[in-house]
């Protein structure tokens, strides 16, 4: 079987041809699925597009952004209004990669990858599924627990609320080779204050279980307490609960636990 | 700017060369700048095939069975290649100056010894034809115990990797498994010495990682010949090897190289071509054969792991007196260059120094790991690293300057090196000198004084009495220094096989024998005289 190429303008009938065949695999910007076909992956053989340009629309300009699923790091990086999202979109890849590279694939990148998904997942981001029976949103915690499931699906945009502050926001990627290198481990938090107690902490880990996962029990150690050297030993110390991280070539499962505490403290204080 | 300082290196170069300290452009570069230069892959042939190999799953196995019944009907497909389809299925890359024994095959037949040895080929018509039909063939393994650690490997008991060497120890001058150094009596030295250090060092394999992975393009040309574009950056260690394992004379082969997009030793194994050119051979087509880049970085060959221990005895006055090393080059599962490694190693030691007593025992070591093969200083990196870790640890401890601790140590025209050879052209003192002035380092005064060409030789140029270890002499001559481009006595050459048929047209095979220019390589051994 060779492979086949199929490139809709409409977005359901490209939803509906990724959703007929359990060998399609849609192609944003190729950096997964092209890297899978030349390395020899023959589980793939209808490559689906869409050329819709709905699909590469930002919408920044309220509290509520917007990104379709094909903006690539390199159009967050040039949007002014995106600010607190271009630490994660920096640290994915070289030039080539960010050029390339999409919001809505980045949802699918297996570990070491899918940096960009650990900041969506702190912020609470919702995710527009164009399915069978129509677009829905679903949560992106839920896209990922079910993201093996989800490869039928076309992901049209994520939407999350823009953080209050710059300081409600922070993100942290752990890599051997800098500044492209895949992740160790990688950290968002999403620490809204209200009357000097975080209210609503979400923290999310990459590399730490097989998709991006929050730190549940870390976020409870934070909640309702103001962020002092306590409240961050808590936290830290918390980290590694209900963490399943495996070994690769960039680190193994222990040393993953053994540093994850270490860079949420940092994350947390603040430094660099 | 390059300075060429002739107060020291006044014999060194002739005034009238006119290159040092210029900008030269390489001649290649326009062309890669330009993206004009043309590689091997660039080549896009009429009719081109493409081969890809089944790797195995497990790192050591026997195999039970291959099927290919399958994959031979998948869409697409034109040649299945067996090991058996392989005229000579062994080999060793050091053959061609008769150093070590065949030991590796293009494909695995009884056993696999690594993960990711090539199994069987597969020639299809796109490479994705060719990817559908490996995840078609049947491979029934039979999983045995594997050693992954060089000194795991060397104890009793250790599963045996590589038949051809049932001590997991490749074996020098037809007896040793290991190279020995020993100059003086360096257990007698270390016995007297103020202070001894003994450390424990290890290195992990390094891929080249090069731009462009391995590969080769063959196909048939006029007269039974096959034009070759490679990769290699060896090319006509290429040429020979093929000739080789393919069982022809090298002038059937028009090799096409020279354009190399990233090499650092990681393309003289020459694993494409031999396959490709068969591939055409069995064809009559044109054949593509490369690497993926996972394929690159997990079955290219890397620079090999070493483990390496260093025991030393100094005085209190900053003198190494005596300095054992023993050290192991994980080969992998084969051969490639890493015998060649540990002789590099052996005559290296003990490091830019006059030590008057070392003791030296190299090990190169079999185990189930990918084989290592050349990379930049390859034989010594590695133990200069581990030497000079060593020098700042023993400065150290006997609370002297590190910089003055190597100016001291360091070796002097005319000096006796460890493997009886006169210094010369000794600088060492004088990079020291100008690196700390340069860095603005404090050295005192009469180490600033310090001279290459001064207090050398004397006694220094002794070579000291050196007990002789007790196992029984082997019947060798010691100074074998030419053995190796020797034939050995009895001349195992098997007679020369008929090529594999070709499809259409057929390539004559030629009369004349394979001559593989076993002499030419003579000067890497260093069978040149000084």
């Amino acid at each position: 079987m060779t492979l086949t190429v199929k490139t809709f303008s409409s977005l359901d009938e490209a939803a509906a041809a990724l959703s007929s065949d359990r060998r399609a695999r849609y192609l944003g910007g190729g950096t997964l699925v092209m890297r899978a076909l030349n390395e020899g992956d023959v589980s793939i053989s209808t490559v689906v597009r869409a050329n819709d340009q709905a699909l590469t629309r930002i919408d920044a300009s309220g509290p509520r952004i917007t990104l379709g699923a094909g903006v690539t790091f390199a159009k967050i990086l040039a949007e002014r209004d995106l600010g607190f999202l271009h630490a994660p979109a920096r640290s994915i890849g070289g030039p080539a990669v960010r050029n390339m590279g999409t919001v809505g694939g980045n949802l699918f990148a297996q570990n070491p990858y899918g940096d960009f998904t650990v900041a969506l997942l702190a912020l609470d981001a919702t995710v527009a599924v164009q399915g069978t029976f129509g677009a829905r949103d679903i949560g992106i915690e839920e896209l990922l627990q079910s993201r093996e499931r989800q490869a039928g699906a076309l992901v049209l945009s994520v939407s999350c609320t823009r953080p209050a502050s710059a300081d409600a926001f922070r993100y942290r990627k752990v890599s051997r080779i800098k500044p492209k290198g895949g992740s160790v481990i990688t950290l968002a938090a999403h620490l809204p204050i209200g009357g000097g107690r975080i209210a609503g902490a979400r923290i999310a880990l990459g590399s730490m279980a097989p998709t991006q996962i929050r730190a549940r029990a870390a976020e409870r150690a934070l909640e309702g307490c103001s962020l002092d050297g306590t409240t961050i030993a808590a936290a830290a110390a918390a980290a590694t609960e209900g963490t399943s991280p495996s070994d690769n070539a960039l680190g193994s499962a222990w040393y993953r636990c053994q540093i994850v505490g270490v860079h949420l403290r940092r994350l947390l204080s603040g430094q660099e | 700017m390059l300075e060429l300082r002739k107060d020291i290196f006044a014999d060194e170069r002739d005034d009238n060369l006119k290159e040092i300290g210029k900008g030269t452009q390489r001649q290649d570069m326009l062309g890669h700048v330009t993206g004009a230069s043309s590689y091997f892959n660039d080549h896009k042939l009429q009719g081109m095939l493409h081969l890809k190999v089944v790797r195995s799953t497990h790192a050591h196995a026997k195999i039970r069975r291959i099927d290919t019944t399958e994959a031979e009907r998948s869409a697409g497909v034109r040649r299945i290649i067996r090991g058996a389809d392989v005229p000579r299925n062994l080999n060793t890359l050091l053959s061609l100056i008769n150093f070590g024994k065949d030991d590796e095959p293009s494909l695995a037949v009884d056993k696999v010894r690594y993960k990711g040895e090539p199994i069987v080929a597969i020639v299809a018509d796109s490479e994705r034809e060719a990817f559908e039909a490996i995840a078609k063939v049947r491979v029934d393994y039979e999983p045995l115990p594997t050693v992954f650690d060089v000194e795991e490997a060397l104890k009793p008991g250790a599963p045996v990797v590589n038949e051809t060497y049932p001590k997991n120890t490749f074996t020098y001058h037809d007896v040793y498994d290991h190279q020995k150094l020993r100059f003086g009596d360096a257990d007698a030295a270390l016995a007297t010495a103020d202070h001894v250090l003994e450390q424990r060092y290890q290195m992990s394999p390094i891929e080249h990682a090069p731009t462009e992975t391995n590969g080769a393009v063959a196909a048939p040309d006029t007269n039974g010949r096959y034009v070759v574009y490679t990769s290699t950056q060896a090319l006509f260690f290429s040429v020979d090897t093929c000739a080789k394992i393919l069982d022809v004379p090298s002038n059937t082969f028009h090799f096409i190289g020279g354009t190399v997009g990233g090499g650092f030793g990681g393309k003289v194994d020459t694993l494409t071509e031999p396959l490709c050119i068969l591939g055409a051979m069995l064809t009559g087509r044109a054949v593509r054969y490369v690497f993926g880049r996972e394929e690159e970085m997990q079955y290219g060959p890397p620079r090999g792991a070493e483990r390496i221990y260093i025991k030393d005895g100094v005085m209190r006055d900053g003198r190494v007196v005596a300095r054992k090393i023993r050290a192991y080059f994980d080969s992998g599962a084969y051969t490639r260059l890493s015998s060649y490694a540990a002789v590099k190693c052996a005559a290296h030691l003990p490091g830019p120094y006059t030590i008057p007593n070392v003791y030296g025992d190299v090990y190169c070591v079999f185990t189930n790991r990918t084989p290592a093969t050349a990379m930049r200083g390859f034989g010594v990196t590695a133990m200069d690293f581990a030497i000079e870790c060593q020098m700042d640890k023993l400065a150290n401890l006997v609370g002297m300057d590190p910089m003055e601790f190597r100016i001291l140590n360091a070796y002097r025209d005319g000096d006796m090196k460890a493997h009886r050879r006169e210094a010369k052209n000794t600088a060492l003192i004088e990079c020291v000198q100008v690196a700390a002035e340069k860095a603005k380092w404090p050295l005192r005064e009469e180490f600033k004084r310090a001279s290459s060409r001064k207090d050398g030789g004397g006694s220094r140029a002794v070579i000291p009495p050196t007990p002789t270890d007790s196992r029984s002499r082997p019947t060798a001559p010691v100074q074998q220094r030419s053995s190796y481009d020797r034939l050995p006595p009895t001349v195992a050459r098997e007679p020369p096989r008929e090529p594999p048929p070709p499809a259409s047209p057929p390539p004559s095979p030629r009369p004349t024998a394979p001559s593989h220019g076993a002499t030419r390589f003579s000067s890497v051994f260093g069978t040149r005289r000084r």
